[in-house]
């Protein structure tokens, strides 16, 4: 780096003015909040009354609590789940697409719709389908099959939510798929043909290579989105039954509704240790040599 | 370097500014609570043994009549608030000096932005408070003692004649009143008297009366083995199951707020009994998430639950085919007649600069002839004695089977008891709402569960 | 080389049946919001009595021209604002150097993994702050609506991912002409970024447009709500009226759908130039 510091920041000036605007906003309204939220992590705050340090102490009782932990399974649970399946759902349609398919802007929108919807709207209809009367038992009566308590029963609870948000996200995917299928060129292909590849082959040596960068920025908006789980919960069960659906966001908020603002602090903390860990363990083993 | 000290240093110093602001307000508030009660207190005149009807005005003479504008936080929702366009413009009319400016706010963010507004010293001047949240805010030094500020009276009466036992315990911190009760909740058994006809059903009084009434009344409309029309609601929240409990003989907590007594027998049995509703097929788990319970009215699968007053009002604009058919009776008990007791207070925050003004307002709110909108117009039970034996609340009900609910009510309310004023209660009732389905959901025993839920609880109430 | 027509079959079959399971809810919200109260859990496909009566409530309830004025103001200057300033501030993560850039691109992803609910009452708090030293702004007024969303680090990413594409080579020669930094940002790189500002224009909106908890936290007067918050407080607490829930679901889509119909072209375009390919 030639040049002395006083230097090179008069040469940055440009630089500094254009991104002054979105420095402003992101300081004001995201830094100075989260700063905020450490210090309450380290304290032992109702709102009302200022706040009491207590330094790790929230911290350790939330590590050492049974019931966080299995809330935390519970998240893990829904990451593990929505990530194994959604990119899969989105890579399988976005190449079913791919083909020269008649209509593929109709079947396009169909896909991309529900993403459009806020998941309020789409977990409370969602919600309407899995009751006692609602369609989902509904179409299994059609086919002989018994209904079933969905959202009551805490084995299948956690699992229907899943499904509510696999169905509203996976669109998201197909649609980044699909544009990332069509920049690979149709070259790379043809000569992957030539050398004798099957499609099973071309998709493992070609297709699959093409698409790294893109799964890598699948992976790592999803798992930071499916960790924050919480709207469709709130809708939907309220963590219930027992705390068989309760994610870490979830637990976050009544923690902030039952003004325990330093334990929720607390627990928004090591999320977003858990997702700096993870995006940068991501990038290091899959990412481009930039 | 130092270039790029400076923005993490200014970053620091806001940072460490505004979470400052955040407890550096308190002594504005509590001083102000002990300093203007003496203030108020000559500002109203003293109307104990003055020949003044009890609904007259207060004399506008030795009031401080500078044009003040009141904010008034409240939740009940624009549709269904008693506090109408007319009825504020009424009592505009009545203290020409005051403007109100009520805001309405939503139920579930409404306690956070309290807080804040109130450390921030801009919270309102007149609030809706949900019952429940009173303990945390009065012993947090948030609200004003209203005793003090009234001197013990209300629309010229003492405020001890104007409220059964029930609600004026719930409205006491320590040696005053930290709110104003406006509408009341306790549970009672809402059943359908056709049914119990049609089948010879007698109106349960005890316990074993009623699982036995549940299971006569239940039906297998599907032909399944298992019964799936006219069961009883069973709620799997602490507000149901403290009603049982109380019933049973038994206290969520111990007298001195430290250690959890809900499962002892008496709570191990309510619990139990609960249970047995759902094992014997009569009973249908209508969870929380699952919303309110028309829709199950309407297709039959429920013909029994219990819930407060402000399920009237459900039932007559979400079931209205079903008019005549319904009746509501005292809760069957086992031991003592028992429920829990929550509603809606009105309260002035501490650091209110309009005390004064708002308590005419609240007190304007709770004349008889306003205290019976609050049926008339929110479908909510008033908590004030003198609304709840008016005409107009206990004159026949076409809807109730020509029977007057606010009697069965105003007699539950008498013996219903709020919630522990511990600090830590929001936690625990949420520990004990989340333990309570294992057991509902036959995944554990009775005891087990409470026992679990007893020990987190104990863990909370001793931080 | 066109697939054999069982495989061609098979694939269409596939795409229908996916389509429709993706379809289907909607057409249940859109048909239950006709249904009365009794009918919403018959079964029944169409509604039968159709009625108009839950849209009749939604729009008698609401004061429904004010939460769509504040709705298409709020959503329309957030995209305004991210377009400009967060293509600018794209450009210069992607295209310049200056001393601090990649750790305040670290702070800025460091944002994103926060969940949005825990800076909720910090930043409550900051607006009823401003609005105590100046009642233009802060709580329950335009400016506190706007300005958390105004620039969004997703927003940042994306157009950083578009623009590193572009050519340095043009970038430079147009230095050497002489023109400033603002300039070669208004006319070489916004035309060349076009797609993916639309694209962006399109994910701006749509989040704007939905957001229902900051809208909610920072109003307390109708005058200031927007369509989400006013719809979801038809809901009292606890209560559900299916049919009117779903009336005020159409309601609130609606917009969504029209403009997603009429743009999906650009857009999807627009995630096909900038090369989502490029690195990461």
């Amino acid at each position: 780096m030639e040049g002395t510091l006083a230097r090179r920041i008069r040469a940055g000036l440009p630089g500094y003015l254009l991104v002054a605007p979105a420095v402003a906003v992101t300081v004001v309204f995201f830094v100075v909040p989260m700063v905020v939220s450490g210090y309450w992590s380290l304290t032992q705050y109702n709102g009302i009354k200022p706040p009491t340090f207590v330094g790790l102490d929230n911290y350790i009782a939330l590590l050492t609590d049974p019931r966080f932990l299995r809330i935390v399974q519970n998240t893990v649970f829904f990451v593990v789940m929505g990530m194994a399946i959604g990119p899969l759902l989105g890579l399988g349609s976005a190449v079913l697409l791919n083909e020269s398919v008649r209509l593929r802007a109709l079947f396009r929108t169909a896909f991309f719709l529900p993403t459009m919807v806020s998941l309020v709207a789409v977990a409370t209809v969602w919600k309407m389908l899995y009751q006692d009367q609602g369609l989902i038992n509904d179409l299994l009566g059609v086919f002989g099959l018994p209904g079933h308590a969905w959202l009551n029963d805490p084995t299948t609870a956690l699992p229907a939510v899943v499904v509510t948000s696999i169905w509203q996200g996976f669109g998201f995917e197909t649609v980044v798929f699909l544009a990332a299928l069509q920049a690979i060129p149709r070259e790379t292909y043809d000569a992957a043909k030539v050398d004798g590849a099957g499609a099973w082959a071309q998709f493992r040596h070609v297709t699959l290579p093409g698409l790294r960068a893109t799964i890598l920025f699948i992976y790592i908006i999803g798992i930071i989105g499916s960790f924050q789980a919480f709207d469709q919960i709130f809708v939907m069960t309220q963590g219930r039954p027992g705390i068989s659906t309760r994610t870490v966001v979830y637990e976050l908020v009544d923690e902030f509704q039952r003004l325990d603002l330093g334990s929720a602090s607390a627990i928004a903390y090591l999320l977003l240790i858990v997702l700096a860990v993870l995006s940068f363990l991501q990038l290091r083993f899959f990412g481009e040599r930039d | 370097m130092i270039l790029r000290m400076r923005p993490v240093a200014v970053l620091i110093a806001t940072a460490i500014v505004l979470a400052g602001c955040s407890g550096s307000v308190s002594p504005a508030p509590s001083g102000a609570a002990s300093a203007v009660p003496s203030a108020a207190a000559s500002a109203v005149p003293s109307v104990e043994g003055s020949a003044v009807p009890a609904e007259s005005t207060v004399p506008t003479a030795s009031l401080d009549t500078t044009p003040v504008t009141l904010t008034v936080w409240d939740y009940y929702g624009k549709e269904v608030t008693p506090f109408t366009p007319d009825a504020i413009a009424a009592f505009q009319n009545e203290y020409p000096w005051i403007t109100v400016d009520r805001q309405d706010l939503d139920w579930e963010s409404y306690l956070q932005k309290f807080n804040v507004a109130v450390s921030s010293g801009q919270g309102p001047d007149v609030a809706t408070l949900d019952m429940t949240w009173i303990p945390t805010l009065a012993s947090n030094d948030v609200l004003l003692d209203l005793k003090a500020l009234s001197g013990g009276m209300l629309n010229g009466a003492p405020i001890t004649d104007q409220y059964s036992k029930g609600p004026i315990e719930a409205m006491t911190y320590g040696d005053g009143y930290v709110t104003m009760m406006n509408d009341f909740d306790a549970y009672a058994l809402y059943y359908r008297a056709d049914l119990f006809e049609q089948k010879g059903i007698p109106v349960p009084k005890t316990w074993d009366e009623l699982r036995a009434a549940a299971k006569k009344l239940a039906e297998d409309s599907n032909g399944d083995g298992k019964p799936d029309k006219y069961l009883y609601a069973v709620r799997p929240n602490t507000f149901h199951f403290s009603q049982f409990l109380f019933q049973n003989g038994g206290q969520l907590l111990n007298p001195e707020g430290t250690k959890a007594t809900f499962n002892s027998d008496a709570g191990v049995g309510a619990l139990d009994y609960q249970v047995g509703l759902i094992q014997d097929g009569s009973g249908l788990y209508w969870s929380d998430a699952d919303g309110d319970l028309p829709p199950a009215l309407v297709d039959g699968r429920v013909a029994m639950f219990s819930d407060g007053p402000y399920y009237m009002g459900l039932l007559k604009s979400g079931v209205p085919d079903q008019s005549g058919k319904w009746k509501i009776a005292i809760a069957p008990y086992s031991k003592q007649p028992g429920s829990y007791l929550g509603g809606t207070g009105l309260s002035i925050p501490a650091g209110s600069a309009h005390q004064q003004a708002a308590w005419l307002f609240i007190q304007y709110f709770l004349r008889p002839e306003q205290q019976i909108r609050v049926y008339t117009v929110t479908g909510a039970a008033p908590a004030t004695t003198a609304a709840l034996e008016s005409p107009e609340l206990t004159q026949p009900d076409p809807y109730f089977g020509g029977e007057a609910p606010f009697t069965v009510f105003l007699d539950t309310m008498a013996t219903a008891t709020h919630f522990p004023y511990v600090a830590a209660w929001s936690q625990v009732d949420t520990i004990i709402s989340e333990n309570l389905d294992a057991a509902l959901l036959g995944k554990t025993d009775s005891r087990a569960a409470l026992d679990e839920a007893a020990v987190a609880a104990d863990a909370e109430l001793a931080k | 080389m066109r697939a054999s027509v069982p495989r061609r079959v098979g694939l269409y079959a596939v795409l229908i049946v996916a389509a429709l399971v993706m379809i289907v809810p909607f057409y249940w919200t859109l048909s239950t919001s006709f249904k009365l109260p009794g009918d919403v859990f018959s079964g029944k496909l169409i509604p039968d009595p159709f009625t108009l009566e839950n849209y009749q409530d939604v729009f008698r309830r609401l004061p429904f021209a004010t939460y769509f004025l504040n709705s298409v103001i709020v959503s329309g200057s957030i995209v305004g604002l991210n377009v400009v300033f967060g293509t600018a501030a794209a450009y210069a993560f992607a295209k310049l150097r200056f001393p601090g850039r990649d750790l305040l691109f670290f702070v800025f992803l460091l944002t994103l993994m926060v969940p949005f609910q825990v800076n909720l009452i910090p930043l409550y708090r900051i607006m009823v702050e401003l609005h105590k030293a100046i009642p233009a702004i802060g709580v329950d007024t335009y400016f506190g609506l706007i300005a958390p969303g105004a620039v969004q680090v997703f927003g940042i990413f994306l157009m950083r991912q578009f623009l590193r594409s572009i050519p340095d080579e043009i970038l430079e020669s147009a230095r050497m002409d002489g023109a400033s930094e603002w300039r070669i940002l208004r006319s070489i790189v916004f035309p060349l970024a076009a797609p993916g500002m639309a694209t962006l224009a399109i994910f701006t909106f749509i989040g704007a447009w939905n957001d229902f908890l900051w809208p909610l936290i920072v109003t307390n007067s109708d005058e200031m709500r927007t369509l989400p918050v006013g719809l979801a407080l038809l809901a009292r607490r606890n209560t559900v009226v299916w049919g009117q829930t779903m009336a005020g679901t159409v309601v609130a889509v609606a917009p969504m759908v029209v403009i997603f119909l009429v743009l999906q072209r650009r857009f999807i375009e627009g995630l096909t130039a900038g090369s989502v390919k490029g690195g990461g």
